[in-house]
């Protein structure tokens, strides 16, 4: 009995060494000259964005000799991703250094102080698109570079849409004219289920009738009339069969198989479905257009989706990880990202006419990009959009009218606001 | 005449039970063996139309589904050894020895295992953060023996009790020390019991989801059901993933309880009936 | 380690018998404590002590995303809670689920339970076929009827099509209503084989004799039933009530991956709202308020179980 206990006390005794040798390592003065550096650098995605991820990495240790970057691999599902860093940042801790983050989460970091303003650096925003930057700002401060974009626009049918639809009548008329040529057509195909999803495709269409969720002050406007009309217009392609109600349950993956196996005349997705229905095979190859969405009254809008880079604020080692930061957001980096993943890049200069040519649609995509609008810049975000996901939900499923929807989630949305709901 | 008609109905409601109870696993069996494609289109017979076994493999090849697997057998393994060595120690003490308060620790226990797992799940997850544990296999592991160790100690308990103290006695008589009367004479006699404890602690655990969805954020420490509810990610849905998943999820439990039928049975009426 | 045999009294020794009993019989009771503490120690470390730190939390604003703004609040989470219609709006539709599920969980597994009880060949067939959706995890089993109710690949559509039945196209997940069936036929797949069990171990300690001397009496089937198999059975039937009425009231799993509480609000229930607060909303000491209330609903019917095994003079005594 008393062997095993030293041994396990030696255990610990070993393993509590191994720690001090550890921190040890970290905090090694910065006394003199170049010293071996390890960040810690998070980040999100598999399979070929890994292989994007880890080139970069290694063409950047090159360039830094004395900077060892280690990738800590996220999960691929934004929450639990979220959930991680939730916990290594409250935490205090000062790993990871660098972090991938989804536009909808600088705000969130930010206001918790857990990351660092950039201004510090100088950073160079100028070539970056506008709307992503917007994501990266709080209060004033830049506390995210872009990284990659991502935006949520409408794909359609060139053969059986002439011209994109100016207006949602329009889309509704084409919609409906191609499905009287061809009863097994879907008109639009939508994410309908109760998750984030929707609420960008919300968005995309909210935008067009000159809808917010909040306005430039930051007051909730969820149920303005341009939000009626817009939540009216998804209600109505159920109800009159341009979408089928089985939307309501649809998340991008189903709403990427009616588009891919040719049922759907329009479908809202993201960039990432564009190189999946012009690869050889597809039913849809050569068929296919991206466009932003119809306009009612208000401007083409395009939910922006994509990654930031931001700082760990207790890094140990804040100019290291700004140099992996700038590093990974040059143009040239971008550019080699995007041929190995197609990522798309989030600044202009990246798309050069080389990566152009080797994947056309980026050309395409570009114009969506340019009226890329972020979801509201709030730490406050996760809870506002579960309101904005009960309301779509409610109404699709017929228990309650876009108005009466909307107006409770203003309602819920105004107390988280204020601070008395949650 | 009337009792013909009486077995017709006997006869047919038994059909009606082993259908509601196993034609789902043939479901999603059916529907783990057809492509893509047939998948995403509408149903059209009751056979495969075309087999395909490529979802299996894509569950072990792209999503590392033996991770999982390992994982929720470690997990709920260790849970249900602690919980087995526990309970076994607690039911002797209960059983043989003069201890005052056996009614209400015995309550206590039972209580315990009352208590709704999301009220535990706040306060765990801000103590597992402290001790840098989230994420890890301890974070299930000890939150697991809630779920084991109660149930395990009652049937522990009510096996051992029926266990005649008189050949204990013997032994020590005999001239045996207490440690050699319990590995000797009583370990060998308790074993199935605590075998039959070690089954249903262990399908406990197993069974967790709150947990697992609460402490563990990286898919390499995802248990088994996790794994299964992750496999829809940012982009895609992928159903014959989550058919074969099922299957894979569900063929050892199925054997378990195929093979271990009685057991379970008498495991899970021993605490709360006694019989 | 030589001077093990001095500890406590070998059996061999001539000792005056009363005495060497007494301190036997103390050292017996003192190492039966010592065997029961870690099992409790470890139960009231991973249970009480979230409790006491629930009831901390309960009074405090802590909001993980906004740190080191933490302070006291007295009772205002227990008020916002009560004032939110939310939380009554899941509490009633917990209450609802609770009461449909277990009515006809309760229902199914008498049935079954009087099926087993008879001798018939499939018996066995029954009994193993009956307890493997048991031993599935909760959370599979959801998926796995989430799956049997979609409307491209599963059964319920296919089957309604092919007998030209009404609801077929339907969307089972988007209705308020109907999205219950599914949850409930998942529920009831995975719990009722539990209540058979318990209700079948009832049944096999009622002698065969009473039923005998009814008959001689001239009772029939039913009369027997009603007269004397259910009066008998009644502990049993408690008992699966109760931790049945107890699980259902803590729902969590089937919820969470069949619906998300959708369509709307309208599947959401009182733990799903709790663990939302906790894990979505990051508001700890919210959480920890919703938490009291459930464990104190919990506790409550938890304190009748306990009652009812001791009056019984189950293993306990």
């Amino acid at each position: 009995m008393p062997r095993q206990v030293r041994r396990r006390s030696l255990a610990l005794l070993s393993g509590a060494g191994l720690l001090l040798t550890i921190a040890g390592c970290g905090s090694a003065p910065a006394a003199s000259g170049p010293h071996n550096v390890t960040i810690v650098f998070a980040s999100q995605g598999l399979g070929t964005e890994a292989q994007a991820t880890q080139a970069a990495v290694n063409s950047f240790e090159k360039l830094h000799p004395h900077i060892h970057v280690q990738i800590e691999t996220l999960s691929a599902s934004s929450n639990d991703a979220y959930q991680t860093l939730i916990t290594d940042l409250t935490s205090g801790s000062g790993t990871p250094d660098v972090i991938t983050a989804d536009v909808i989460w600088p705000a969130t970091f930010a206001a918790a102080k857990w990351i660092l303003p950039l201004n510090q650096f100088h950073p160079d925003t100028s070539r970056f698109y506008q709307g992503m930057v917007k994501s990266g700002e709080y209060q004033g401060k830049l506390y995210a570079m872009p990284w990659f974009i991502n935006v949520e626009g409408l794909y359609y049918r060139t053969d059986l849409v002439k011209t994109p639809p100016a207006t949602f009548a329009q889309l509704t008329s084409d919609a409906k004219s191609a499905m009287k040529n061809n009863s097994k057509l879907t008109g639009l195909a939508f994410e309908g289920n109760k998750y984030e999803g929707a609420v960008t495709v919300f968005q995309d269409i909210s935008g067009g009738f000159g809808g917010e969720f909040l306005n430039a002050q930051g007051k909730p406007v969820l149920n303005s009339p341009q939000n009626i009309k817009a939540l009216t217009w998804l209600n109505n392609a159920i109800k009159t069969g341009i979408s089928p109600a089985a939307v309501t349950g649809w998340e991008e993956g189903n709403v990427q198989q009616a588009f891919l196996s040719g049922d759907a005349v329009f479908a809202t997705n993201w960039p990432y479905l564009y190189p999946l229905a012009e690869a050889s095979g597809s039913a849809v190859k050569g068929k296919v257009a991206f466009v932003p969405t119809p306009v009612d009254g208000g401007q083409a809008t395009a939910s922006l989706g994509g990654d930031d880079l931001v700082i760990n604020k207790n890094t140990k080692y804040p100019k290291q990880s700004w140099e992996l930061v700038q590093y990974l957001t040059s143009a040239k980096t971008m550019t080699a990202r995007a041929l190995i993943s197609g990522d798309p890049p989030a600044r202009t200069d990246a798309y050069t006419p080389a990566l152009l040519q080797k994947a056309p649609w980026f050309k395409q995509e570009e114009a969506v990009y340019a009226d890329a609008t972020p979801r509201p810049v709030t730490p406050l975000y996760p809870q506002i959009s579960a309101q904005i996901q009960e309301a779509l939900s409610a109404t699709y499923s017929g228990q309650l009218t876009p108005t009466k929807a909307l107006d409770q989630a203003q309602k819920a949305v105004e107390a988280i606001v204020s601070g008395h709901g949650s | 005449m009337r009792q013909r008609m009486g077995r017709t109905g006997f006869n047919a409601l038994v059909a009606i039970i082993i259908l509601y109870s196993l034609f789902p696993f043939y479901w999603v069996f059916k529907s783990s063996v057809e492509s893509s494609i047939a998948l995403n289109r509408q149903t059209s017979s009751l056979w495969p139309t075309n087999w395909t076994f490529v979802h299996y493999e894509a569950i072990f090849a792209v999503e590392n589904f033996l991770r999982p697997l390992l994982n929720s057998m470690f997990v709920a393994g260790m849970a249900t050894l602690i919980s087995v060595v526990l309970g076994s120690m607690a039911a002797y003490g209960l059983s043989r020895m003069p201890i005052k308060g056996k009614v209400p620790i015995l309550g206590f226990i039972l209580l315990v295992s009352f208590f709704p797992q999301i009220a535990m799940v706040g306060p765990l997850f801000l103590v597992f953060r402290h001790l840098h544990w989230l994420n890890t296999y301890q974070s299930l592991i000890f939150p697991y023996l809630i779920l084991s160790l109660p149930i395990t100690t009652w049937i522990l308990t009510a096996f051992f009790s029926q266990i005649p103290a008189d050949i204990e006695e013997a032994a020590m008589m005999d001239g045996a020390t207490i440690t050699q009367t319990i590995t000797r004479v009583f370990a060998p006699i308790a074993m199935p019991g605590i075998f039959t404890a070690a089954i249903l602690g262990f399908l406990l655990s197993w069974n967790d989801f709150l947990f697992a969805l609460s402490f563990i954020q990286t898919p390499n420490m995802d248990t088994v059901p996790l794994a299964l509810v992750n496999f829809r990610n940012a982009y895609y849905v992928h159903y014959g993933q989550i058919y074969a998943g099922v299957v894979i999820a569900s063929l050892p439990i199925a054997l378990i309880v195929l093979f271990l039928q009685k057991r379970i049975e008498s495991g899970l009426t021993a605490g709360s009936v006694k019989g | 380690m030589a001077a093990k045999p001095q500890i406590g009294p070998s059996l061999g020794t001539a000792s005056p018998r009363p005495r060497r009993r007494r301190s036997y019989m103390a050292s017996r009771s003192r190492v039966g404590y010592l065997l029961v503490l870690p099992a409790v120690a470890a139960l009231a470390a991973i249970a009480i002590y979230p409790l006491i730190y629930n009831i901390v939390l309960s009074s405090r604003f802590d909001v993980l995303t906004e740190p080191g703004t933490g302070h006291f609040t007295g009772l205002a989470n227990y008020r916002q809670m009560l004032t939110d219609p939310n939380f009554w709006g899941d509490l009633g539709r917990t209450g609802i689920f609770m009461v449909i599920s277990v009515t006809l969980e309760f229902a199914a597994g008498l049935i079954l339970a009087l099926i087993v009880h008879r001798e018939f060949k499939a018996r066995g067939l029954v009994r193993a076929s009956i307890l493997i959706p048991w031993a599935i995890p909760t959370a599979v089993s959801a998926l796995l009827w989430k799956m049997f109710f979609d409307i491209r690949s599963g059964f319920v559509d296919f089957a309604l099509k092919a007998l030209h039945l009404p609801g077929a196209n339907l969307v089972w997940f988007n209705s308020p209503v109907l999205a219950w069936v599914p949850i409930i036929l998942s529920d009831m797949w995975k719990n009722t084989p539990f209540i058979a069990l318990l209700l079948l171990a009832g049944l096999q300690t009622i002698p065969q004799e009473i039923y005998e001397s009814a008959r001689i009496d001239g009772a029939t089937g039913w009369q027997a039933f009603w007269s004397i198999t259910l009066p008998l059975l009644r502990p049993a039937v408690m008992v699966a009530l109760i931790f049945r009425t107890l699980s259902a009231m803590l729902v969590f799993d089937t919820i969470f991956v069949m619906t998300g509480g959708g369509p709307g609000q309208s599947t959401e229930v009182v733990a799903y709202y709790d663990w939302y607060k906790y894990m979505v909303s990051l508001n700890f000491g919210f959480g920890a308020a919703v938490a009291v209330a459930i464990t104190v609903l919990a506790l409550i019917l938890a304190t009748v179980y306990v009652r009812l095994l001791r009056q019984r003079g189950g293993f306990m005594t």
